[in-house]
């Protein structure tokens, strides 16, 4: 079941709809969340960084499983933690600190496995490339760095190396507000917004800056299309412009260079975007609470959900495993659910331990898959081809 | 027959004779006989206006001479020299005259004009080489194929190997003609050529006194050198590189594949010239020692050798550099197998012996001239030490020595003599600067602070618009931030005395900015450049980050500054263009906490005309920015916010005179752009009642001042914007706000439309409803605003007729009447308006306080003409259809309104 997944710095929770119907699902509570702080992880849980008072030395991450509305696990990072992103599998999660540091944990057992510094301001946006050996960091100070994960672990080479990163980017004059990658691992692009209202688009295999597209406001937030022509960009005057990546551009309209059109909802701010798995529905989040859903081939808007009266300040679009929803339906049987529920990790851990664990740092715990999980998932692809044959059958009717 | 007869009897006596015996006497000329043929030949004089070959050549370009081209062609190898230098000189005054013959025959020319390359007599060859040099090399510079270059290759060479030592040198003059022009031409014979050069410095003893000569090859070598590649120090921001405009960004790009040279040939050949270089110039430092004064030939011959050892010793850097840059960086331009890890044995050696020369001056020669040149070949080798420095383990002494003369130089304790000494100077430190920080970083702490105090004061007492600055900012850049390959600080900030100097640098960057004016909007530029580095980069909670902070005090000089009388001084910030002033608002995003007196030097740039509207779009986006980030106070956002929709100043003109007036207009869209964008930020602050509460406050201070209508209007839009349903508006506020809203409402009333004419200028309604709508929002929230503004409304007009008395004005009269018809439009407008409509009904004492009023006027017999009367009459009639409609007035109440009548 796909799933849209949103939350506000304002204490609304973090809201949940079936993207295709439309039916809210269940609201998790207590959760104010940190621009780019909110991640599913490996499709087990939900992970939030909180906004914490400036007084609080010590940042929060929240985690909830996704049948209990309740927040499951507390943890207490040394500072707070803006951004924070996890693998695929849900095996790390990485967070980026106020003070420019990344952290890197180990979800199951909880580990802090690496801190080290990376930005000279705070961290503001995180993402793994699509093959997870590079990961971008973007920063307050409009700096943007690539590192690649295998040399962060590599204590020898990072010191040998003139760089711990790949590259540094430092072409844009303000915070980096949001960023976006393209397929290709190491060899892809990456479009980056920033509040000097201008994206960039760079190329991770050459290192440098390809294109750099100057908007009418200020952007908050970038998707990509999945086939790379174009990119969308939510600006804070409430339009989502449609900037061209791949088509000859040709002269500059009232937008601007390389600017080809907009979705445009008279809302206030666009805060976040996201792509569906089909590369066909965008989601926006806006700084009115409401989150809208656009069919991108057709720039209509097919629904809107509202999550709160603040801000949404993050949208994302997950896979959720089909076992939760029987959970609640048999909830009555409260033996059996809990001993189905899936167990949540332990909280991260604060500091990296440097005592010698060394004899079991070597392995790292690969987290349980829910049995229930394989059972439940059924496989609809043979019905799913039929259908859309038949379908194809009529259009091509319809046509000739 | 008759006749016949006697005719017959006639001839008879002849018949006898035959042949008649002519006598004829000697010497006597015979008449011609009768018959004979006329063989006399008559001839005419015919004139042709040319020799009859010229006739050819009409339309042929021809020399001055009257040669053509392939005469002329054929005259260069004439055995004359004479002839010879003549045809060149033809050649030259042809080209000149028909420069298509020179493209249709540039084959035949070069084929030609080659062999004269090695001529014996000197005279030719220097024709020669001014023909190539002023007229055929220039106009070929667009088309020259690779095979005219190989053509002239061949004599060229041929020439270098030559046994008289003057074609030779000439030879490599011509090389260097031809490397001028086409410099992808050395790659080609780079190895040959480097070869050549080898040779003749090797018998250099022979050529030792014809220095003039060994001075031009010497031109030559040094130009090919610098074609080498080698790491540019240089000073070259690297920011404002545009980006290619390129259409697509996945499409199929076509590699071509770069001009590959074969550089392992030329390090050889490299490798071997060096040595020979500095033997070369060891023979010439003998000549310096005598007191003689050194002569201008052998210094030009000096220096240059100079320069092309310094090139040299650069482009093996380059290379030892290439080999270590790690992967995808940059792409090594050859192979790395091609490149030998050249030098570590022995060369340095013969370096360091030659180094060993290094201060020329010992002798402190007396003649002023002398000592400049010292001076320049003394910096000429300290730029070979400094780029050798990285490399060469050298001798504490010689590196005392040098260190030494560096300071001298920067603390300019050595100095040109000569008139044009400040600008070499200039020159030559330029060229020494960018080594500063590495040097800086590596030598001894003495010798640190030594350096550096040197360094500091240059900087100081550089002027604001010299060239010098750009190479202190870099060099500054590099020393206070991380670098941008490295990524590490190259200086300890931590060490008290660097940490000086660092703070005394950027204490000196504002002052330098506003000294600066826009005089020189590139180096202000790269100063702006440097702040924002240090603002992004100055790691938090350092004093390099506090000291940024103070810098504020010192920048608000550049934006703008309020003098003691109230005038306004604005600083170089307004005319700057406008990328420098971007870069300038981006780096007040960085200071910790925004300083009000920087907020308020900025108000008064944005609130001056000339400012360009999304420059100040810009600066609001940065300070909302930066108040996100907790670097500026809520309430300092918030008066900068609202000072700037009281304040700005929209040009007076009413909409319908638009024809004239475009860019009144635009200038009214731009604040209602202005007040849109202070909304949307005001409104994503967060908290919208304490956030209402501040707003309140600075509004309600700027009201009394009485701003111009669109301001006001502004200002209601802001509290509109914040405020909720029921007000949350204090008492107080909204007896101050009724004050001037019904003032507003009144003024606002001439651009309603009138009802009368049906000419609906759909611009002058929108203006209308712009002034009109906040209005109507504060009154649907808060009835009590509306009653007390309807008996302002009521009492001002009542209180014209009691001042009338004493005032006999017309003017005021003629206000009072029109005062009433715009009373009477709003409130016809407001009627208009269904949700206005109901609130209305609620207040009917007021209108009926208001119609009474009016009944007053109309009656008012003194002061009022007959026409004011009838519009006073109208309006009241108008206004009472409306009141009726209103359905508040019970039939007690008409009455006594009817009463009035």
């Amino acid at each position: 079941m796909e799933v849209v997944i949103a939350s506000s710095p304002v204490d609304a929770g973090i809201g949940c709809w079936d993207l295709h119907s439309g039916a809210e699902q269940l609201r998790y509570r207590s959760c104010t969340s940190t621009p780019h702080g909110l991640a599913c992880v490996g499709q087990r849980f939900l992970a939030s960084s909180q906004l914490r008072d400036s007084s609080s030395s010590s940042g929060s991450i929240l985690y909830w499983s996704w049948s209990k509305p309740q927040v499951e696990v507390k943890s207490f990072p040394a500072e707070p933690i803006h951004p924070l992103v996890s693998n695929s599998d849900g095996m790390y999660i990485i967070g980026g600190g106020s003070s420019g540091a990344i952290y890197f944990w180990e979800v199951a057992s909880g580990r802090l496995l690496k801190r080290w510094h990376a930005h000279y301001r705070a961290v503001t946006c995180l993402f793994l490339s699509d093959d997870e050996s590079l990961l971008v960091s973007g920063a307050e100070d409009g700096c943007i760095r690539v590192w690649s994960l295998f040399m962060v672990f590599d204590d020898i080479g990072m010191e040998m190396a003139k760089n711990p990163y790949e590259y540094s980017f430092s072409e844009h004059t303000l915070r980096v507000t949001d960023m976006v990658s393209g397929y290709g691992g190491c060899n892809a692009i990456i479009v980056s917004a920033s509040e000097d209202r201008t994206c960039k688009v760079w190329s991770l295999s050459r290192g440098k800056l390809l294109r750099s597209i100057d908007f009418p406001s200020i952007i908050e937030a970038v998707a990509l299309d999945p086939g790379e022509h174009v990119f969308y960009a939510g600006a804070r005057d409430g339009k989502i412009y449609i900037a061209s990546i791949n088509a000859e551009t040709t002269s500059s309209n009232s937008y601007g260079k390389h600017i080809i059109g907009t979705l445009s909802d008279n809302s206030k701010g666009v805060t976040c975007l996201a792509f569906s798995k089909d590369g066909i529905l965008l989601v926006s989040g806006s700084e009115d609470g409401t989150i809208r859903v656009w069919d991108a081939k057709t720039h209509n808007i097919v629904r809107i959900y509202r999550l709160a009266k603040g801000p949404v300040n993050n949208v994302l679009v997950v896979r959720r495993p089909l076992y939760s929803n029987r959970q609640t339906s048999e909830n009555s049987h409260s033996s059996f659910s809990r001993r189905h529920a899936p167990l949540l990790p332990p909280p991260l851990g604060k500091y990296v331990n440097s005592t010698d664990e060394n004899v079991d740092s070597g392995a790292v715990s690969v987290p349980q898959t829910p049995s229930s999980d394989i059972m439940d998932a059924p496989y609809l692809s043979y019905h799913v081809l039929t259908k859309q044959i038949s379908e194809l059958q009529v259009f091509f009717i319809f046509l000739s | 027959m008759a006749r016949s007869k006697p005719s017959s009897s006639k001839k008879q006596p002849k018949r006898g004779v035959d042949f008649k015996k002519i006598k004829r006497k000697i010497g006597r000329k015979l008449p011609p006989p009768k018959n004979a043929t006329n063989t006399e030949i008559k001839s005419k004089a015919i004139i042709l206006p040319e020799q009859s070959v010229a006739s050819e050549r009409a339309g042929l370009a021809v020399s001055k001479k009257g040669l053509t081209l392939k005469e002329l062609l054929q005259q260069t190898s004439h055995h004359n020299a004479k002839v010879r230098r003549d045809a060149l000189t033809g050649i030259r005054d042809l080209v000149l005259k028909y420069p298509a013959e020179l493209t249709l025959h540039k084959l035949a020319i070069i084929e030609k004009l080659r062999e004269r390359i090695s001529d014996e007599d000197k005279v030719v060859r220097e024709t020669l080489y001014q023909l190539l040099k002023l007229v055929i090399f220039p106009a070929l510079k667009k088309d020259v194929p690779g095979s005219l270059i190989s053509l002239m290759m061949a004599y060229i060479f041929n020439g270098m190997t030559h046994l008289a030592t003057d074609i030779r040198l000439m030879a490599f003059k011509f090389f260097d003609l031809v490397v001028q022009h086409y410099p992808s031409s050395f790659f080609m014979y780079a190895e040959k050529v480097l070869q050549n050069y080898e040779d003749i410095l090797r018998k250099n003893h022979i050529y030792l006194q014809d220095r003039s000569k060994l001075k031009n090859a010497l031109v030559g070598l040094v130009r090919c050198l610098s074609l080498l590649p080698c790491n540019r120090r240089t000073v070259d921001p690297s920011y404002g590189k545009n980006t290619e405009t390129q259409g697509s960004l996945h499409a199929y790009e076509l590699e071509v594949p770069k001009e590959h040279t074969d550089f392992s040939s030329i390090i050889k050949r490299l490798e071997d010239i060096l040595p020979i270089l500095v033997n070369c110039f060891q023979d010439f430092i003998p000549l310096v020692h005598p007191m003689s004064s050194l002569d201008a030939q052998s210094f030009d011959c000096m220096l240059y050798l100079l320069r092309s050892i310094d090139l040299s010793v650069k482009f093996f850097l380059y290379g030892i550099d290439k080999h270590q840059t790690d992967f995808g960086v940059t792409k090594p331009t050859y192979n790395e197998k091609d490149m030998p890890v050249w030098g570590e044995i022995a060369t340095p050696v013969f370096l360091r012996k030659f180094l060993e020369v290094f201060p020329l001056n010992q002798l402190h020669n007396t003649s002023g001239k002398d000592e400049d040149k010292f001076f320049i070949l003394n910096i000429e080798i300290t730029e070979i030490f400094l780029h050798s420095n990285e490399w060469i383990f050298t001798s504490a002494i010689l590196m005392e020595r040098f260190l030494e003369f560096i300071e001298n130089l920067l603390s300019g304790k050595i100095r040109f003599n000569s008139r044009s000494g400040k600008a070499l100077q200039e020159k030559h430190l330029t060229s020494l600067l960018p080594f500063i920080p590495r040097l800086v970083s590596l030598v001894a702490n003495t010798w640190k602070s030594r350096l550096l105090q040197a360094f500091t004061m240059a900087f100081k007492d550089c002027k604001p618009e010299s060239t010098l600055n750009l190479a202190f900012l870099s060099a500054i850049e590099e020393m206070l931030l991380p670098s941008k390959r490295q990524g590490i600080l190259l200086l300890d900030a931590s060490e008290p005395e660097i940490l000086d100097h660092q703070i005394t640098w950027i204490r000196e960057l504002p002052v330098l900015l506003v000294r600066l004016g826009d005089t020189l909007s590139s180096l202000s530029k790269v100063i702006l450049h440097l702040l924002l580095r240090l603002g992004q980069y100055a790691p938090m909670n350092s004093s390099l980050a506090w000291e940024y902070d103070i810098m504020q005090h010192t920048l608000g000089e550049f934006y703008s500054m309020c003098l003691d009388d109230g005038s306004i001084l604005y600083g170089p910030f307004m005319k700057l263009p406008k990328d420098c002033q971007e870069l300038s608002v981006c780096c007040l995003y960085y200071f910790s906490s925004l300083d009000s007196l920087l907020l308020r030097s900025l108000v008064y740039c944005c609130l001056c005309d000339n400012l360009e509207p999304s420059v100040l779009f810009r600066i609001i986006d940065v300070l909302h920015s930066a108040y996100k980030i907790g670097h500026l106070q809520l309430v300092d956002l918030i008066s900068f916010f609202v000072t700037l929709v009281a304040r700005w100043k929209v040009l007076p003109g009413r909409l319908y005179t638009h024809v004239e007036n475009a860019k009144k207009i635009s200038n009214r869209e731009t604040f209602k752009a202005i007040t849109g964008a202070v909304c949307s930020c005001l409104r994503q602050m967060g908290d919208d009642a304490l956030i209402f509460q501040i707003v309140q406050r600075v509004i309600l201070d700027e009201i009394p001042l009485n701003p111009p209508i669109d301001n006001l209007c502004g200002m209601l839009r802001l509290l509109v914007i914040l405020d909720s349903r029921p007000t949350k508006l204090s008492e107080q506020s909204i007896i101050i706000l009724s004050n001037s809203i019904s003032e507003y409402l009144i003024d606002a009333a001439s651009y309603i439309p009138e009802n009368g004419d049906e000419v609906t200028d759909s611009n002058q309604i929108s203006i209308c409803q712009y002034y009109l709508v906040p209005c109507f929002f504060l009154f649907d929230r808060s009835d009590k605003l509306l009653n007390l503004v309807l008996d302002l409304m009521g009492s001002s007009i009542g209180e014209d007729n009691s001042s009338l008395a004493c005032n006999h004005d017309t003017q005021h009269t003629l206000d009072l009447s029109s005062r009433i018809v715009a009373v009477v439009s709003i409130l016809l407008y407001m009627h208009q308006d269904i949700k206005i409509r109901r609130r209305l009904s609620s207040c009917k004492g007021e209108i009926t306080r208001i119609l009474q009023k009016m009944r007053l006027q109309s009656s008012n017999e003194m002061g009022n003409t007959l026409e004011e009367r009838h519009k006073i009459q109208f309006s009241f009639d108008r206004l009472k259809i409306a009141a009726g409609q209103l359905n508040c007035w019970d039939a007690d109440e008409l009455k006594i309104i009817s009463l009035f009548e």
